[in-house]
């Protein structure tokens, strides 16, 4: 959930800018506007045209081929195989299963640190700091710190089981899956805590004065006012997250390579694999254009639901 | 949307009169205090199994501290890898590309905030658009491109794909939506050139954006994975974050070199963020602001 994937909502009513805006006839100062606000843009256009947007009509091409080598145009195939494959319906499923479970980790936790500490205890400063450290925390450092302190045979977790006389578990073999899920929930619950208080913040402090007069308990004032004006930030942070565990790659490459068998095989992993192991390259292309249609989809709920100020 | 002033402490008293029930705020100290404890105490475990000794390691039953501190731990794992170079080599990658996003992102940003000019909307709408494009749908055709180009396995090759970054740049046309136009506007009319405007007058308001923008590319990009994975192959250009899992998986007994090779990263990333707190508090709060 990192900040680099989050999708702001365009604001289509932006008012133009107040700079030269006299009539609609090309005076001099316009145009040298116009020119100016071109010359200040090429870098720009060039950079995003030749990293981003050939490269993406390139993947486009190719999904359509068997492959970068002599490739043959095979129209929808590799799309049609990809959506009847097991092993990528699975990895999308299990890819889902990943997203739901740290994000209702995640949100519950932030969530709760974010009312807690939003009532000014003190020290908070120090406590979001801790919280906030494993977010900052390369994930290659995350997820071979998790592997050692779950190693079933040098880890700390399981020593301390032994020392109280419980039996040794090997997670990563029996709960794959819910293992990365939990360490990701560890790593981000900072994050979603930081969207929460920022949400907190902002609702207006003569809301709540007022329903105190009206005599609402703080039970009635949590549901009927905080929880309603957080819609927002919760729907933000649901799509955010999906979105960013739909790209989850350094957990399964660094502790479990997918594994055991495909238990966390997450898609892009999968993508990773058809691509670089496999060398499916055509067949890898239109599942990593599966996924680029599935995160546009969800940005585009998103820009909807985020212009309807009144429902959320 | 705005950067500044943001009522940070508007309401931090509340909460005396607003309890569940009678002791509510003992029960929030000691939950608030428990999770912050599980956050930092695997990290802190980190930092004890870098100091290490190889037979605590090895030995089959995990120790919470080293008997010894083994600060010879730290030359020997420079002699066990040239990790001195991998931390080198992702310092001058995060470090170009945060220079180009400081450089860059303010500018495209500025234009959107505060020109006119023929397809705006389009232009604009497309630059964000590249927000919804996953790293995974350029990754090949980026991989093939600069292979053809000779650029696998250099700097050039780590570094160019992400000159630029669509989250910056909306960040920064925010931010500039709000620097008053009347200096700028003054100094037009005083024939000052359009670079002078910006450069001289308008950057350096930013000051603030840029920070928040500077830190969080560079932490980025010292964390990135993916890229560095695909586009190095020699050891020369690893970076530190493709460097831990593969010495961990050639010398996967010595969890104590992994760990301190992984503290190379973790301290100055880990002060950056003491020492910037307050900027990256803001720029994590402006993520989630629509």
């Amino acid at each position: 959930m990192s900040l680099v994937d989050t999708v702001p909502v365009v604001d289509e009513g932006t008012p133009p800018s107040p700079t030269r805006r006299q009539g609609r006839r090309v005076t001099p100062l316009r145009r040298k506007q116009i020119i100016t606000a071109y010359l200040f843009l090429i870098p720009a256009v060039v950079f995003f045209v030749a990293m981003f947007f050939y490269p993406l009509f390139n993947e486009l091409l190719t999904s359509f081929t068997s492959g970068l080598t002599d490739p043959v145009p095979v129209g929808f195939d590799n799309y049609l195989r990809a959506l009847s494959d097991p092993v990528v319906i699975h990895s999308f499923l299990v890819t889902l299963e990943y997203a739901a479970g740290s994000l209702v980790g995640s949100i519950i936790i932030g969530l709760l640190l974010a009312l807690m500490l939003n009532q000014g205890l003190r020290g908070r400063v120090v406590l979001r700091t801790m919280i906030l450290v494993p977010y900052m925390t390369s994930i290659a450092i995350v997820g071979l710190l998790w592997r050692n302190i779950l190693d079933p045979s040098v880890g700390i977790l399981n020593t301390a089981l032994h020392a109280v006389g419980l039996p040794g578990q090997e997670w990563l073999n029996t709960a794959p899956l819910q293992t990365l899920i939990g360490i990701t929930v560890w790593q981000e619950s900072g994050y979603v805590m930081m969207l929460f208080l920022a949400g907190l913040q902002a609702i207006p402090e003569e809301v709540y004065e007022a329903s105190k007069i009206d005599g609402a308990g703080v039970w009635t004032r949590f549901r009927r006012i905080t929880v309603p004006l957080l819609a927002p930030t919760t729907f933000f942070v649901l799509l955010v997250g999906v979105i960013s565990s739909m790209q989850q790659f350094g957990l399964p490459y660094i502790v479990t390579n997918g594994g055991p068998g495909d238990a966390t095989s997450l898609f892009v992993f999968q993508v990773y694999q058809e691509t670089f192991t496999n060398q499916d390259i055509g067949y890898a292309s239109a599942m990593a254009f599966l996924l680029l249609i599935f995160i546009l989809i969800l940005s585009f709920i998103q820009m909807r639901i985020g212009r309807r100020k009144d429902l959320v | 949307m705005t950067l500044a002033a943001r009522p940070a402490r508007r309401r931090s008293q509340r909460g005396l009169d607003d309890r569940l029930f009678p002791g509510a705020t003992a029960v929030s100290y000691v939950v608030a205090i428990l999770l912050a404890l599980a956050c930092v105490i695997p990290l802190l475990y980190m930092i004890s199994l870098a100091f290490q000794s190889d037979a605590e390691v090895q030995g089959g039953t995990a120790v919470l501290l080293p008997s010894t501190w083994q600060w010879g731990n730290i030359a020997r794992v420079f002699d066990a890898a040239p990790f001195g170079r991998f931390l080198l080599n992702s310092l001058i990658v995060a470090g170009l590309i945060t220079i180009s996003h400081l450089v860059f992102d303010p500018m495209v940003g500025y234009v959107f905030a505060k020109f006119d000019f023929p397809l705006k909307g389009a232009i604009f709408t497309a630059i964000l658009a590249t927000m919804m494009i996953s790293f995974f749908v350029r990754m090949l055709p980026l991989y093939v491109m600069f292979s053809n180009a000779g650029w696998l396995n250099s700097y050039q090759g780590l570094v160019v794909p992400f000159l630029m970054d669509a989250f910056g740049i909306f960040l920064m046309r925010q931010y500039m939506i709000s620097v008053p136009n009347e200096l700028g506007e003054a100094a037009r009319v005083d024939g000052a050139s359009e670079w002078r405007i910006y450069w001289n007058i308008v950057l350096p308001q930013t000051k603030p954006a840029l920070a928040v923008l500077g830190l969080f590319s560079f932490v980025f990009q010292m964390n990135e994975f993916i890229w560095p994975l695909i586009a190095t192959s020699t050891e020369q250009m690893r970076v530190i974050t493709i460097a831990l899992p593969l010495f961990n998986k050639e010398s996967f007994t010595q969890w104590n070199l992994t760990a301190m090779a992984s503290l190379l990263l973790f301290v100055p990333i880990c002060a950056l963020f003491l020492f910037t707190q307050k900027y990256v508090v803001r720029g994590i709060a402006m993520s989630g602001i629509k």
